[in-house]
């Protein structure tokens, strides 16, 4: 497979432009996302000390197996919510290994909070328990949590996708027989409590561990009942008395202990085998992506000097080079696996559309996962190209993507709006992973475009009216929405909403991927089959 | 009188040891085994194992009865009892002597003699060989402790019966002369069912030097030179050598004929051994005789070219000596180390543990009379000795290095021994110089047991890597997790 | 993964990882590539680490691996930091023997006021043609028996109670 030639030139002032604007969006990715992650306030981390209980990245520690990677989903979320007071939302999930498996982890963090649901806590769970079983990965819960933030508790609660999805997704982990170990490390509440039950197996920590479905405020307040939190539902209790709990452990430590030697006895399955070379690490530096990705969203930029910085070797078998060449086609290696890339170099035309389509069903046949690299503002519209049926072509463009029985992994590279974001596997198309560059953006168009539109509206109704509008006045209407517009496709709002799993250092985005597409293969591959493409 | 079929009362090394040589002239050989002791060198030179029973593996050894029924039984026409157990119990020699079994070892009466201390002391002073100053309880009881005074200090109080070291206890002053000698009164009837004592004058820092003697009990003696075994912890010797680097050749000559002189004068038969103190000033003064062949006999065979147990034979077989006393040579320097399991850092505490690899050294000059197999179990049955490294070089300093040379490759894994220490102490420029004494071993001891250098990276690197499960869980994570390594997003 | 070693008296916590191409042993003071590759004879290695070669001889025990390193003998004890955790799981002292099921007191060992240890045997009941020894759950006081031979009990009927412990 032939090697991509950079054409980039480091020294040029363009690139030095470039990389310096991206290390200072980078700067303040990596504070927020260390702040999230680590800082609070004394008094949250005193009184864990004062529960003698362990933060969530000691427990993390505990259970994970050393010197191995854990790929963090969604750090960020809840970051443009609740005044910010909920830094990741007061969970962790992420996919980490323990005794050489592949695992899910949710992991409440008490010292935000004391662990409660917030709204986008549930949103962040439930996320996490979907890609457990998209990808038949084991899930290790460690809970600990004051229940559900009662003052929002109409997001928590009631609908289809909020907090009953959480055990919903744990019955069909446990149908499909992918097994779950919960690690009781504070209280399991009322819901909460069906974490521990519904896991395959559970352990409680004695003396900060309980599991009841009325606390003992409740039971005295239900039926006058006074019992403290050991009778009611702590670990002596459940594991001699009433046989919820199956472990009593003495301690945080032994409890990890106990829970790795259990995950250690999980049968190992056989993992759906793809093509695969000897990994081989780029042969560009991936830190060169800094001074790629252009300063301005509106500046075009070569994805194949992108992908020569992620990919193995550098290496790059282009499909159909010389045809719908806004979009490249075609096979490498990431992390050995082999992959179909799918990356924007401008808008989609029909070639282009017809381009994926066809590759993706090649993908397909053979087993080959795919990975989308988004860069896209859109379809061309104008007459010529829906006279050529370009909307049909976008059409059979998202049969093949949406009808794919290979994995799928989305980087939002850069601009991800309207359209574009569909064919090229969006959020809602089912990526197995998908994750943000810092500067990246996601919408139903640019913010410009948008302010331009919205604004234009207001000002032909005002015009109607018989007003005239100065500059001032119009820059007066227009301002507002742009400002407003800009701050709902960044990337930070998108990843506060989770609407990714996370905002990526680019030069992250290799391993991110290696690891995703290594957990994606403990699911089967189904056999290619599709809807009706509308030729 | 000649013999044909030997039992070897004995176990372990010296077991192996004297069956070698018995094998080697031609004898049907017989060794003894208890049921917990696991195989050693000594069953698979042996044309017969007797197993032999009692309510303690000691206990058997110690069956006179079962024993000499044993030897009877096999048809044996001689017994060697090699040392310890019962090569000094002159009930033991009665007992064969009446079942018509040749005993490989001197007459009972000698044993007799020998082996009380009182009266050993005694037959020597009387024939003019020197001792040091004493007083013996037995002369007198009543006025034992003022004799006991007047000795002068220091002194040191011994248990007439005892022997290797045990309860003798050393007095600097006069305010704690009566309780010692209750003390020791206490220890002697516990160790040796006998609370008689007698009291001697302390030599401080006194070399002790015994010489090899050999007689054919019709008159004739000679002595095999001296050894100097003075390298002692709790009063047991662990290295032994010879010559002594203490002696000059006229002192030589002398120490060594008094020895033959004192065998002589009881007419002595078999293989003995006269222990002497050799004091700073060069005096020197009779301390005991072992009535039997010693633990450190290979030096004198390394340095002399004799095979003392064939001459043990010959004697006992009615043959008498091999040589006169102008055929024995003193070549060269040997060095003896006692390898024993026991942990030299914590008080030489006895080890035990099994024998997971053995690996002894050899080649030029170097000697291993092993009692253990690889795979063997060490346990606190028996003596903590696994075996003897006996090096033997031109001169002394080629001694040393070839003993630490052999004590370095000396692998023996799963136990712990004093193999570290023995090499400390060859390596102690104390040593080097040949300028000891008995009390060498305890004032050295911080020295000799301090750590070597840190190893522990280099040592929890092997202990890890050699760990099956502990690899085999390393490998198990993915080859991909394992090379990305500990990386966070 | 991780392990305690023993050397000397110290203990040391490491873990043993591979990166791929070779093991690493992460020390608390960092971290040290080696290998360890047989040699011809019995036991016998090459421990390359830290820019050295060295030939060692080992033999692993149960709980302890044995190396014979530049002409010494070390033991260098081994503990899984979980095995240390599995057994500090304290019971619950409890001050009362509760019947584990309906049955029939065969005969009674103790009497109020008598000291007893742990361990030691209080009852015999039986119970679906099963006989069963009770015995103490820890040292202490009997405070009541209140069942005597040929009694009939139900499930967690209290058949033995002890004087609470002093704290």
């Amino acid at each position: 497979m032939r090697r991509i030639e950079s054409q980039i030139d480091v020294n040029a002032p363009d690139y030095k432009a470039n990389h310096a604007a991206m290390s200072e969006r980078l700067k303040e990715f990596h504070e927020r996302q260390n702040a999230a992650r680590y800082e609070r306030p004394q008094r949250d981390i005193d009184r864990l000390a004062r529960q003698n209980k362990l933060g969530v990245r000691e427990r993390l520690k505990l259970l994970l197996d050393p010197g191995t990677p854990f790929l963090e989903f969604s750090t960020l979320a809840a970051c443009r919510e609740y005044e910010g007071a909920v830094p990741g939302a007061g969970v962790v999930t992420g996919i980490g290994i323990v005794q050489g498996r592949e695992v899910a982890i949710h992991a409440n963090d008490a010292s935000v909070k004391g662990g409660a649901w917030y709204p986008h806590t549930v949103k962040k769970i439930v996320r996490l328990l979907d890609v457990a079983l998209e990808n038949h990965l084991p899930v290790v819960h460690i809970c600990d949590s004051a229940g559900g933030f009662l003052p929002l508790q109409h997001g928590v609660f009631p609908d289809r996708y909020l907090g009953g999805r959480v055990f919903r997704n744990q019955v069909k982990l446990s149908q499909a027989n992918i097994p779950q170990i919960a690690i009781v490390g504070g209280h399991c509440t009322a819901g909460g409590a069906y974490v521990p039950t519904l896991s395959d197996y559970n352990i409680i920590i004695e003396g900060t561990g309980a599991i009841f479905l009325g606390g003992p405020p409740l039971v005295k307040a239900a039926t006058g009942e006074e019992v403290g939190v050991q009778e009611l539902g702590g670990a002596v209790m459940h594991t001699s008395v009433s046989g919820t709990g199956d472990y009593r452990a003495a301690s945080e430590q032994h409890a990890f202990s106990l829970a790795r030697e259990i995950v250690n006895q999980w049968k190992r399955k056989p993992k759906t085998i793809i093509e695969t070379a000897t990994f081989e690490d780029p042969l560009y530096d991936p830190e060169e992506l800094y001074g790629i990705i252009p300063k301005d969203r509106k500046t075009q930029f070569d994805m194949r000097e992108v992908l020569a910085r992620i990919v193995d070797g550098s290496r790059f078998h282009e499909y159909q080079p010389d045809y719908g060449t806004t979009l490249i086609c075609g096979f490498a290696h990431i992390w050995g696996y082999k992959v179909g890339i799918l990356a924007n170099n401008g808008v989609l035309f029909n070639d282009s559309s017809l381009k994926a389509a066809h590759f993706m069903q090649l993908c397909n046949q053979n087993r080959t996962p795919l990975v989308f690299f988004q860069n896209i503002t859109g379809y061309m519209v104008g007459r010529e190209y829906e006279e050529r049926g370009i909307a049909k072509d976008g059409a059979k463009m998202l049969m093949a993507q949406g009808g794919s029985v290979v994995p799928k992994f989305t980087v939002i590279a850069n601009a991800s709006y309207g359209a574009g974001n569909y064919g090229m596997c969006g959020r809602a198309w089912d990526a197995r992973t998908l994750f943000m560059w810092p500067q990246a953006e996601i919408g139903v168009m640019g913010a410009e475009q948008a302010a331009n539109t919205m604004a234009d509206v207001k000002i032909r109704q005002l015009q109607r009216e018989g007003k005239k509008l100065s500059e001032e006045e119009i820059a007066a209407i227009r301002e507002p929405v742009l400002e407003k517009y800009s701050r709902d496709v960044e990337a930070y709002t998108s990843t506060s909403e989770i609407w990714d799993d996370g905002i990526l250092d680019p030069a992250d985005t290799r391993n991110a991927l290696g690891m995703s597409i290594s957990a994606s293969l403990n699911a089967p591959i189904d056999d290619p089959h599709y809807g009706i493409f509308r030729l | 009188m000649g013999i044909s079929k030997l039992l070897v009362a004995n176990r372990g090394e010296i077991a192996a040891r004297v069956l070698r040589t018995a094998k080697a002239r031609g004898l049907v050989a017989a060794v003894l085994r208890h049921a917990s002791e696991q195989e050693g060198p000594a069953h698979l030179i042996a044309d017969e194992v007797v197993m032999i029973e009692g309510p303690t593996p000691v206990a058997a050894y110690l069956d006179i009865a079962q024993i000499v029924e044993a030897a009877k039984r096999i048809g044996a026409d001689a017994v060697h009892p090699g040392y310890g157990f019962l090569s000094e119990n002159a009930n033991f020699v009665a007992a064969l002597e009446e079942a018509g079994v040749t005993f490989v070892g001197p007459t009972s009466d000698v044993i007799d003699l020998m082996g009380d201390k009182v009266r050993a002391r005694a037959f020597v002073e009387e024939r003019g060989f020197p001792v040091a100053p004493s007083a013996i309880e037995d002369d007198d009881p009543a006025t034992f402790v003022e004799r006991a005074r007047a000795v002068g200090y220091p002194l040191l109080i011994k248990p007439s019966a005892g022997g290797g070291g045990k309860g003798m206890r050393v007095v600097r002053e006069d305010s704690a002369l009566e309780a010692e000698i209750e003390t020791a009164r206490r220890e002697g009837e516990r160790y040796f069912g006998d609370g008689r004592l007698f009291v001697e004058r302390y030599i401080e820092r006194p070399r002790h030097i015994e010489v090899q003697v050999m007689g054919d009990g019709q008159g004739n003696v000679v002595h095999f030179w001296e050894r100097e075994c003075s390298i002692q912890r709790r009063f047991q010797k662990i290295i032994e050598e010879t010559p002594s680097p203490a002696l000059s050749p006229e002192q030589r000559l002398d120490i060594c004929e008094t020895a033959a002189g004192i065998a002589r004068a009881a007419n002595y038969r078999g293989a003995g051994t006269v222990e002497f103190i050799y004091a700073q000033d060069g005096g020197f003064y009779f301390l005991e005789m072992n009535t039997r062949l010693q633990v450190e006999h290979p030096v004198t065979e390394m340095v002399t070219g004799f095979d003392l147990v064939a001459e043990q034979l010959r004697v006992a077989a009615g043959e008498g000596l091999s040589a006169g006393q102008a055929d024995i040579p003193q070549n060269g320097h040997s060095i003896e180390l006692r390898i024993c399991a026991e942990d030299a850092t914590a008080d030489f505490r006895p080890a035990i543990g099994d024998i997971l690899l053995l690996d002894e050294p050899a080649g030029e000059g170097v000697r291993v009379d092993s009692g253990i197999l690889g795979g063997g179990k060490v346990t606190t049955d028996f003596d903590p000795m696994l075996s003897k490294l006996i090096v033997h070089g031109r001169d002394r300093t080629e001694a040393i290095a070839r003993a630490r040379q052999a004590v370095q490759n000396y692998v023996i894994l799963g136990v712990t021994t004093n193999t570290g220490y023995l090499d400390a102490i060859l390596a102690h420029p104390g040593f080097a110089s040949g300028d000891v004494s008995t009390g060498f071993l305890a004032e050295e001891a911080e020295t000799l047991t301090a750590a070597g250098n840190d190893m522990s990276d280099l040592l929890m690197a092997v202990a890890a890597l050699s760990d099956e499960r502990l690899v085999a869980e390393v490998m198990q994570i993915p080859e991909l997790h394992r090379n990305m390594g500990e990386w966070r997003n | 993964m991780r392990r305690i070693f023993q050397i000397a008296g110290t203990e040391t916590e490491c873990a043993l990882l591979h990166n791929g191409s070779h093991f690493v042993l992460n020390r608390p003071d960092g971290t040290i590539p080696c290998q360890l590759d047989p040699a011809g004879m019995p036991g016998g290695y090459v421990l390359r680490s830290g820019g050295q070669v060295h030939e060692v001889r080992v033999a692993v025990g149960p709980e302890a691996t044995f190396v014979h390193l530049n002409g010494r003998t070390y033991e260098i004890g081994r503990v899984d930091p979980a095995e240390r955790l599995a057994g500090s799981d304290g019971a619950a002292a409890d001050d009362r023997i509760v019947a584990p099921m309906p049955g029939v007191v065969v005969s009674v060992a103790v009497k109020p006021g008598e000291t007893v240890e742990e361990g030691q045997a209080l009852l015999v009941i039986e119970s679906m043609k099963l006989e069963t020894s009770l015995c103490a759950p820890r040292d202490g006081v009997v405070a009541e028996v209140p069942f005597a031979a040929g009694d009939s009990f139900g499930l967690k009927a209290n058949l033995v109670l002890l004087a609470p412990e002093e704290d």
